[in-house]
């Protein structure tokens, strides 16, 4: 085996092997700190179960002391009523979860943030009610006893077996969570967390992917909830209430959003802490909620990446290096060729034919306002054609229809000759068409080389599910992903930024990054929307370049919004001047620079002398 | 028809409770889940007031709001300023856990069970027909709907108003005009803030003063608030109306259980057909 390989896979192991760790420690000590250790660790499921939604997506959910109650009544009433055995009765209420974790997000996930924690608060809400009413089955508010595990006759009473008991079953269920937060599920929750536009346009489906982070942390809290029920020796369903959806949602914040660990540490953590300080326990909630503030305040990131970052810093010796060389290399983008090989073969580039991208009569309203008014736009393949215009034009608007962010009230958009109206927004990119956007819009918490990997828009939700596990294998697929990712970043001068934050960039390294972003998928075309705007004179000649390289050797076809004329003249053949969503001119630089009406678009009434 | 005017009631003092919430919304763009601690400050301030100190209500209708004002705009230039820049996730959960804070706080100094107020207007009920109506439900009525009215009137007329609409609509030309915007974030919280001191007034006599005040009234105004649309004051009062006559006519005929549960699927409906509420201020787009 590599070297790779064995990291990947100790990495996908690792939480497993600490949890475990824990219940064998938990064996040295008395009973009472046997259960604390058992349901410190149940914490820590829960606290990762938390990082997928609440650290990864960043969806505020109050719903999890009802998935804690699914799971624990899921798994108990098979048991007392149906006489099932223990691990069937847990793994019934895994799937049990799963599903309310579904059924909750497929109408919740259209909603972001306040809407998103009302809608999971009402289904917190309905839970208990419903348990609650359900005597017959449930207990009611009295509560319902569970027995102890018996599995294959072996019973789990004592605390030292429930505790590793414990430690075993939740051993193996972290797994398939630490998998997918490591690897592309987890990655493109980030992204679309980070920025859901860009996401979109590479080929992330927000509401695809929330839904499925919804189901699989939901599963695991009921896991959690089903295999911890035990221990209570009775449950009720005021133990799963609001409060505790509430203060689970303090694991993965207080912990750390960025990894997995940081719902663990927060989770097995927090939950000793009112064990320890049992002096305070009155003053204990109120203690959370300060320790949450404080931490959304001065560490974003969790206690525990602020923790981590102290004791290992990485070191910021490499920023500026790419600033030394003042030519951009260019031989790397050959090797781009050769590296995205592997992933398939790439949009054919070819010159004549049909146009790449041809928009007929396109017109766009926002209530009297014509945004665009019937454009009609020809772009030649392996062509870099340039869109400029006033503010207001509607440059911005043609793009958002042409890469499907809106759709055109007339008109259609057609790519090689085919019609695009009915191609959604993420699957563009498969057709070969990126873009990058106004305001560099990087995945800023992603490293570049992360980033660079999400623009092969490999991502819809199985391919993201199955390309985590291969990246937990470290398997052929994973590594030709990053060596074409790799050759990207080196192509556009980023070679040596692979490991930094992309928000760590300066803005003209960001549009850089964006521009690797864009072509590591070897597109057919690029749609560039103001590429640099805000960035030095020097930066631009050195976009320019980059450019005029990536469309000379890879023969990818660019629409280049700018208002920079000099930048824009230079760079591309064709130029189309909009003005009041409509297209005003069209011709080479020198034509439109001399056009008339072009100067007055600009200009106002008077004639400027040349 | 009994059940409707008690449903009123109690929808005006969401009514309040919401308004506060889209006020705080429209001008800051947080979405304010400390609100129903808000409340609970009032109506706990309403007994110092007026079972401690007996000093009766009239001196609570003008102190309490003032009060809770105060609060809540510490609460925004103490807590919320530094992070304003962060985005919704953090804000929102910061709400979150500052309300479930100051409940605490509210726990741990006043460990009782339940304080209760005594009723601002004693007297006999009024009949109306077959209607009896007590003066106690009228004066909460009419006092929760004046309140909002004015707090409406404030918000879309007054000077600081003005400055408050302007900084909603671009907190940056806001500041370029010379309205501070730390100063009118702190304004919009303290009129925030005084809606729901004033919602604590009129809850509590009828509700009862306990931490469970601050999460039933956070959960109705939020409904409320959505119901309306977060970021219409319109919507806001209508939302509030419907939600108490909804919550009361479903524990009247079916179960008081079904309380929790009417208001939950009116919100589902709400959010499911007509995501912008029901009474949208202005279509707002968003690329």
């Amino acid at each position: 085996m590599s070297s790779g390989r064995i990291r990947a896979i100790t990495g996908a192991l690792a939480p497993s092997a600490v949890l475990l760790a824990i219940a064998i420690l938990g064996l040295f000590f008395d009973t009472y700190w046997q259960y604390v250790f058992a349901i410190s660790i149940t914490a820590a499921v829960i606290g990762s179960a938390l990082a997928m939604l609440v650290g990864y997506a960043r969806c505020i959910t109050i719903a999890t002391g009802a998935m804690l109650a699914i799971g624990a009544y899921g798994a108990t009433i098979p048991v007392v009523h149906g006489s099932m055995p223990f691990l069937a009765a847990v793994v019934t209420a895994t799937l049990l979860g799963a599903c309310a974790g579904w059924m909750l997000a497929v109408p919740g996930v259209r909603f972001r943030s306040h809407n998103l924690a009302l809608i999971t608060l009402v289904f917190q809400a309905v839970v208990i009610i419903v348990l609650r009413e359900s005597k017959t089955l449930t207990g009611g508010a009295e509560g319902m006893h569970v027995p102890p595990p018996l599995i294959l006759g072996i019973s789990f009473a004592k605390d030292a077996d429930f505790l590793l008991l414990c430690g075993a079953l939740y051993a193996l269920a972290i797994i398939p969570m630490t998998v997918l937060l490591a690897g592309a599920f987890g990655k493109n929750l980030r992204a679309l967390a980070s920025n859901e536009n860009a996401a979109r346009a590479f080929g992330i489906d927000v509401r695809h992917h929330l839904i499925a982070a919804f189901t699989f942390s939901s599963a695991l809290i009921a896991f959690a909830g089903a295999v911890s029920a035990p221990r209570f020796r009775i449950i009720d369903p005021d133990s799963y209430g609001i409060f505790t959806s509430i203060f689970t949602l303090a694991y993965p914040i207080i912990g750390g959003m960025g990894s997995i660990w940081g719902g663990l540490a927060g989770g097995g953590i927090l939950r000793v802490i009112p064990e320890l300080l049992r002096p305070l326990a009155d003053y204990i909630e109120l203690i959370f909620c300060v320790l949450v503030v404080a931490t959304l305040t001065f560490f974003p990131d969790g206690l525990a990446s602020a923790f981590w970052m102290g004791t290992g810093r990485r070191s910021d010796a490499k920023s500026g290096a790419s600033f030394a060389t003042p030519e951009i290399e260019l031989a790397p983008i050959a090797e781009l060729f050769a590296a995205t090989e592997a992933l398939g073969p790439g949009a054919p580039a070819q010159a004549g034919g049909a146009p790449i991208l041809a928009v007929e009569g396109a017109s766009k309203s926002y209530g009297a306002l014509r945004a665009v008014d019937d454009v009609s736009l020809t772009v030649a393949p392996c062509s870099l054609h340039g869109l400029m215009g006033p503010n207001g034009a509607g440059k911005t608007t043609l793009f958002n229809i042409v890469s499907g962010f809106l759709a055109a009230d007339a008109g259609n958009v057609r790519m090689s000759g085919a019609l695009l109206d009915q191609v959604r927004l993420e699957s563009r990119i498969g057709l070969g068409m990126t873009r990058t956007f106004q305001h560099a819009a990087v995945f800023e918490r992603l490293s570049c080389l992360d980033n660079v990997i999400i623009g092969l828009g490999r991502n819809t939700i199985a391919r993201g599910l199955v390309r985590s596990v291969g990246q937990a294998f470290a398997n052929a697929d994973s590594r030709s992903e990053r060596r074409a990712a790799q050759s990207a970043l080196a192509a556009v001068g980023l070679g040596a930024r692979t490991d930094d934050l992309a928000g760590a960039l300066p803005l003209g390294e960001q549009r850089r990054l964006e521009i690797a972003r864009a072509i590591v998928s070897r597109p057919r075309i690029i749609l560039l929307d103001e590429p640099v705007s805000g960035v030095s004179v020097e930066e631009a000649r050195r976009l320019r370049e980059l450019l005029l390289a990536i469309n000379g050797e890879l023969g990818i076809a660019m629409v280049v919004i700018e208002h920079n004329i000099a930048f824009l003249s230079s760079l591309c053949q064709w130029i189309s001047v909009m003005s009041q969503g409509r297209i005003l001119a069209e011709g080479d630089a020198a034509t439109i620079i001399a056009d008339p009406r072009v100067r007055h678009a600009y200009f106002g009434e008077q004639e400027v002398a040349a | 028809m009994m059940i409707v005017v008690g449903g009123l009631k109690f929808g005006a003092i969401y009514s309040l409770a919401a308004l506060g919430i889209v006020v705080i919304y429209k001008a800051t763009r947080i979405v304010n889940f400390a609100q129903g601690a808000f409340v609970l400050a009032g109506a706990y301030a309403t007994y110092g007031i007026v079972e401690a100190s007996h000093f009766g209500y009239w001196p609570a209708y003008v102190l309490v709001p003032i009060a809770t004002g105060l609060l809540a705009a510490a609460v925004e230039l103490g807590m919320l300023r530094p992070i304003r820049q962060a985005d919704m996730f953090a804000l929102i959960t910061s709400t979150i856990f500052i309300g479930i804070g100051l409940s605490e706080v509210y726990r741990l100094v006043q460990n009782t069970e339940m304080l209760g107020v005594r009723n601002p207007l004693p007297g006999p009920p009024i009949f109306i027909g077959d209607v009896i109506i007590t003066k106690e439900q009228i004066w909460v009525f009419v006092g929760a709907i004046m309140s909002a009215l004015i707090g409406v009137a404030i918000f879309g007329y007054a000077p600081i108003g003005r400055g408050l609409r302007a900084m909603a609509a671009n907190p940056r030309g806001a500041a370029l005009c010379g309205y501070s915007n730390d100063g009118m974030n702190a304004m919009a919280w303290f009129l925030g803030g005084a809606l729901a001191g004033l919602a604590g007034i009129f809850a509590a006599p009828s509700k009862g003063i306990s931490p469970e005040l601050a999460i039933s009234m956070i959960t109705a105004g939020f409904v409320a608030a959505v119901i309306g649309g977060i970021d219409s004051l319109r919507g806001a009062l209508f939302g509030g109306l419907i939600l108490g006559v909804a919550e009361t006519l479903a524990a009247a005929y079916v179960s008081s259980a079904m309380k929790n549960a009417v208001s939950f699927l009116l919100l589902f409906l709400v959010l499911l057909w007509r995501p912008e509420g029901l009474f949208p201020e202005a279509k707002i787009r968003d690329v």
